[in-house]
């Protein structure tokens, strides 16, 4: 939090407020909920924290991290790949716990503001990219620090807005388990399939064989074969010392776009069904 | 200072929301006038499904009517909401376990063009000694006095309060009234529904009964509770019928409720020498007419052919209200 936002809110709990432009009402909304996310310790852990921990423990410090992958070395490739899993988990977690609050009638109390609705969807998705970045920015930082590295610099922000990117259809994951089961547990159990996920994703031990097959048609391989695509241009990593086919761009797009897609409509089909009175 | 043309707090013409389609229509508002001037205290009553909250939801703009115009202080009702001219106290508020009392205010004041400071919203509320205290570890009644706390944030100059003081204690409930108090002397129109009819006699002004989505009765409360009234009531045993008897008399009003007959009448000490000289009754009992028995009669069952005919009533689920959607 800026002195400046500190001071502002010091100031309106003992004067009164008389004009606040919409684009402040966003962006107080938006501060607050950001605050409000990186308070809660269970998901803050496990979408900063544990990321953070498997890179050091996989990428920093294990032997294999400065063998060449691609365009950079093997601690890049995971720190990379630790980094999607934490923004796909915040991504998910944020927007399922929109829903669930909505549904729980906090919506109501925020409908009676001067926000309105559009103001608290760019509000949330401030937020949601907010707290996807925040695992992204800090194991690139401790990776930067303990010897991952990318042939050229470019790759470093192309990696980490990639990552991003790849993060908004999770958004959407995490929204139509919110409106189809109406639950927190629902969501809660929607971050941990989506660990499975990530298993499948290539993000963990690489993936060989049938497996490796399988997983090319998940969605999480799709997202983490396109943020490695500066550093691997689409190479598959192997440890067992075979040379499986890499992924042309296009198959990677695809997948991402198919998936982008079944989320949508999955949030459309649930949203529809929550609104009819039967 | 313009007084006269001071646009009315509500403003409604043949309101009506239906919800389903073809033989599943579930009206929830039937067609509803009411007029509600500046500075009126006004109590909504009716019996769960009556259409209150239905009508509450389009006074706030959460939806639109399907037919029929209704305005708040002159503009849409989205538009008084969004220039936090109206203030509401809702039983379908949610609010977030995590965030303390405190905030909360001053996560939704973020949220207003113009407020009061947290601190005035607190204190007007009676929540400055709750300010710290997480949201999850509030008492029902606490989290309605944050509630409430939100509600003033704008200085409203309409405060809708939908059941204020269900899950609050006799106490907590007598000083949410004196701060009521304390609001409706600044000025505000108050609207709020309720089922304690104690609430509504003693600080209403004015008395709207709803019921299958229409009003059924709205008046000042002397005249509801129809003063100088007053009820009797016995088993009946009597060869002759009460209405019979009723009309001998020229008494007006026979109720028959949970196996006895009640009388509304100004002389009933004349109508107990009658029914006990008699013989026509026993176990009497004479009442000052209540805003219960007004209450109870009017929401009591329909005649047989209203049951069969009418479309069931039923009030919509609010979380499927978004803002505005």
């Amino acid at each position: 939090m800026t002195s400046a936002s500190t001071a502002h809110r010091a100031a309106t709990t003992t004067t009164p407020v008389t004009h606040r432009s919409a684009a402040r009402r966003i962006a107080g909304y938006a501060g607050w909920e950001l605050l409000r996310n990186v308070r809660m310790v269970e998901s803050t852990f496990f979408i900063v924290v544990l990321p953070t921990v498997l890179y050091i423990m996989f990428g920093a410090l294990s032997s294999w991290g400065d063998g060449e992958a691609g365009h950079g070395n093997v601690s890049a490739y995971n720190m990379t790949a630790m980094a999607v899993y934490g923004a796909t988990m915040a991504t998910s977690a944020i927007a399922g716990s929109a829903a669930i609050e909505r549904q729980q009638g906090w919506g109501r109390q925020l409908g009676l503001t001067g926000l309105g609705g559009s103001g608290y969807m760019v509000g949330k998705i401030l937020v949601a990219l907010g707290i996807a970045l925040l695992p992204i920015v800090v194991i690139f930082v401790v990776g930067a620090l303990t010897g991952a590295r990318f042939d050229e610099g470019w790759m470093w922000p192309a990696s980490g807005g990639l990552a991003l990117l790849g993060a908004i259809p999770f958004a959407l994951y995490g929204l139509a388990a919110a409106l189809l089961f109406r639950s927190e547990a629902a969501v809660s159990a929607a971050s941990g399939i989506l660990v499975v996920l990530a298993f499948f994703g290539n993000l963990f031990m690489p993936l060989t064989g049938t497996l490796l097959t399988i997983a090319k048609f998940t969605p999480v391989y799709g997202i983490a074969s396109l943020t490695r695509w500066p550093q691997l241009e689409g190479a598959v990593v192997d440890t067992s010392g075979g040379a499986p086919a890499g992924d042309p761009l296009w198959a990677i797009v695809l997948n991402v776009g198919a998936w982008t897609v079944v989320f949508a409509v999955l949030c459309l089909i649930a949203s529809r069904r929550s609104t009819r009175r039967g | 200072m313009n007084t006269a043309a001071s646009p009315p707090a509500l403003h409604a013409t043949s309101v009506r929301r239906h919800f389903g389609t073809g033989s599943r229509t579930v009206h929830a508002v039937a067609g509803v006038d009411l007029e509600i001037p500046r500075g009126e205290i006004v109590a909504l009553l009716g019996a769960n499904g009556a259409g209150k909250t239905t009508f509450l939801d389009m006074v706030l703009g959460f939806t639109t009517p399907t037919a029929g115009t209704l305005t708040v202080l002159g503009a849409s009702p989205k538009a008084a909401v969004g220039a936090g001219r109206v203030g509401a106290v809702l039983q379908t508020g949610g609010l977030l376990h995590d965030l303390t009392v405190r905030e909360t205010v001053a996560m939704v004041a973020s949220c207003h063009a113009a407020h009061i400071p947290v601190d005035a919203a607190l204190e007007r509320a009676g929540a400055t000694g709750i300010g710290r205290r997480k949201v999850r570890q509030c008492s029902g009644g606490e989290q309605q006095r944050l509630r409430f706390a939100l509600a003033l944030l704008t200085e409203p100059d309409l405060l809708l309060l939908d059941e204020p003081t269900a899950g609050m204690d006799v106490r907590a409930r007598k000083e949410f009234w004196e701060t009521m108090q304390t609001e409706a002397e600044r000025g505000r129109t108050v609207v709020f529904a309720t089922h304690f009819l104690q609430e509504a006699s003693d600080f209403a002004d004015r008395i709207v009964l709803m019921r299958d989505g229409r009003i059924v009765v709205d008046g000042p409360v002397d005249e509801v509770t129809r003063a100088g009234q007053r009820t009797l009531s016995g088993v009946w045993d009597g060869a002759r019928s009460p209405e019979e008897v009723a009309a001998d008399l020229g008494i007006d009003e026979v109720v028959h409720t949970s196996g006895r007959v009640r009388f509304t009448a100004e002389d009933t000490d004349g109508l107990a020498r009658v029914l006990l000289s008699e013989g026509l009754a026993h176990d009497l009992s004479i009442t000052a007419a209540s805003l219960d028995d007004v209450f109870l009669d009017l929401t009591a069952g329909d005649s047989p052919e209203d049951r069969l005919g009418a479309a069931p009533a039923v009030e919509a689920a609010p979380e499927a209200v978004g803002t505005g959607r």
